[in-house]
């Protein structure tokens, strides 16, 4: 494990090349570039704010950041996910070239994803301090600890599934679909107080998405600090993920090449 | 003491079938539900059968044998790539290995972009490619070309380019497989001489090719493999002297 996590950080340049260069493909020939991973999530946000606002009869200026903050992060997952699962078969040509260990990949797929994640965060800083003055403080500060625990969390869940994506190549789209699933009974869009009053507290109470959120949305919505309760689970999803990649890995590893 | 060598006894490698048949879900579910009788049984392929060869510092090896001889699979395997299912592999020194070519270039980026990438790949930093991007453009000797995308470049600028690259980032073990003849016979004298320094630093070098001129020019060694087993290995000349008598 040490051994392996060493030469991911020898293969350093290598990835972070490939993450950058995913980047900059992505926006390539675009005109608003980069600015387009800033740009629609809040293009959505002001959209679904605005309609749920009136339907839920909720203030709509608190309640945009609370839908900023909830679809960039499940972006993030998603991508993650499905994007993960398919981080082996896309970096086939690397693979049979050079031994790299694989997770570098996974860890590219989520690097990159982690990135957007992290510009996108802009505007719902400038929007919660506009709207929500009175949330801002020293809380804050924790807000920051949302992208080292969501790349704990992401990376060995992106690599597990590339190892299973290698071998069983339906898994992107079943995952897609899992995930649109998973969308519905998480608090991304719909206020927690809606699943509590519904009775479905567990559906808040046992969701890792849940806790990893509060994160970032007690500072800045409630002007609290996240309780210890929300980085156990947060850490603790990210130890399960970190085990199962590691037995998977175990495994599998070798034998992806033949897969590809 | 760090002298490079590789050194393989009774090595064995399959390649898993299952990576043949069971593509997908579906595939494996019917598996499950079709009876024993009716299954259509895809063994294991044996793609190397109980080799066993030693090559020591400085040594030039030509592995000759048929297409599905099994050459670039024990090329793959020394460079760590496959899984033996049995046996002894030891590989002593940074390996550098020329395997396909058109894999790793990316086709936008232009000829001096992907020195720099192919580098990062090979594991060293920007630091160091920095430095060494002008002599391998030098070797490499492509002209404008140098600064156009790669997608533009023929099969045998691309070589030149790959070559350059792979045979000046530096390693102890060089494995080439089938590309050294796609450059033209100016470019060829500079590789053999790039080669014949690269044994003067000790260095070791397999080479897979069916140009059998080129092989006996740099290799002393000829190694001949027929259906993943070793049938010959001695001096090149005999080696290829054995490997035509077999082929006809």
């Amino acid at each position: 494990m040490i051994e392996y996590l060493k030469d991911v950080w020898t293969a350093r340049y290598f990835w972070t090349h490939l993450t950058m260069s995913d980047l900059r493909s992505r926006w390539r020939r675009s005109f608003f570039g980069m600015f387009w991973s800033v740009i629609q999530p809040l293009g959505l946000t002001l959209l679904v704010s605005f309609v749920f606002s009136r339907i839920f009869k909720i203030d709509f200026t608190s309640y945009a950041p609370y839908i900023l903050s909830g679809l960039i992060v499940w972006e993030f997952s998603v991508t993650c996910v499905v994007g993960g699962s398919l981080s082996f078969v896309q970096a086939d040509a690397y693979i049979k070239q050079c031994r790299h260990p694989l997770a570098i990949y996974s860890l590219r797929t989520m690097l990159t994803a982690l990135l957007v994640l992290i510009m996108a965060t802009g505007p719902l800083f400038v929007w919660a301090v506009i709207a929500m003055p009175q949330n801002f403080g020293i809380t804050w500060l924790a807000t920051v600890l949302i992208f080292p625990i969501l790349a704990l969390i992401m990376w060995p869940l992106a690599t597990l599934l590339a190892y299973i994506g290698v071998r069983f190549r339906d898994l992107p789209p079943a995952l897609s679909l899992v995930m649109q699933a998973l969308y519905f009974v998480s608090p991304v869009y719909f206020e927690t107080s809606m699943f509590r009053r519904g009775g479905l507290d567990a559906l808040v109470d046992y969701n890792p998405l849940y806790h990893v959120l509060q994160i970032l949305r007690a500072p800045l919505l409630e002007g609290q600090f996240p309780t210890l309760n929300n980085f156990l689970y947060s850490l603790g999803t990210a130890l399960i993920f970190t085990l199962l990649a590691c037995l998977a890995g175990r495994k599998v590893e070798k034998e992806v090449i033949f897969y590809l | 003491m760090n002298i490079n060598h590789i050194s393989l006894s009774n090595v064995n490698l399959h390649y898993v079938a299952a990576a043949y048949k069971e593509r997908s879900l579906k595939s494996l579910v019917s598996k499950v539900l079709v009876s024993k009788k009716n299954r259509q049984v895809v063994a294991d392929i044996h793609a190397l059968k109980n080799i066993s060869i030693e090559i020591t510092n400085g040594e030039r090896v030509g592995l000759l044998g048929r297409n599905g001889a099994g050459k670039s699979t024990l090329l793959k395997t020394i460079a760590g790539l496959y899984p033996i299912s049995s046996g002894n592999l030891i590989v002593q020194g940074k390996v550098r290995s020329l395997l396909n070519l058109s894999l790793g270039f990316e086709p936008d980026a232009t000829g001096r972009e992907n020195i720099f990438y192919r580098g990062l790949l090979l594991g060293l930093s920007p630091f160091v490619m920095r430095k060494k991007e002008s002599e391998i453009v030098e070797f490499a000797d492509l002209g404008e070309f140098i600064d156009y995308p790669i997608k533009t470049y023929s099969a045998g600028m691309m070589v030149r380019l790959a070559f350059a690259i792979t045979t000046s980032v530096g390693g102890d073990v060089l494995l080439l497989d089938e590309i050294i003849g796609a450059g033209d016979a100016n470019f060829m004298t500079k590789a053999k001489q790039r080669i014949a320094s690269l044994i003067e630093k000790s260095e070791i070098l397999v080479l897979a090719s069916h140009d059998l001129v080129t092989m006996s020019a740099l290799c002393q060694r000829g190694v001949v493999l027929n259906h993943g087993e070793l049938i010959y290995d001695g001096p090149i000349s005999s080696a290829i002297e054995y490997y035509k008598c077999n082929e006809s």
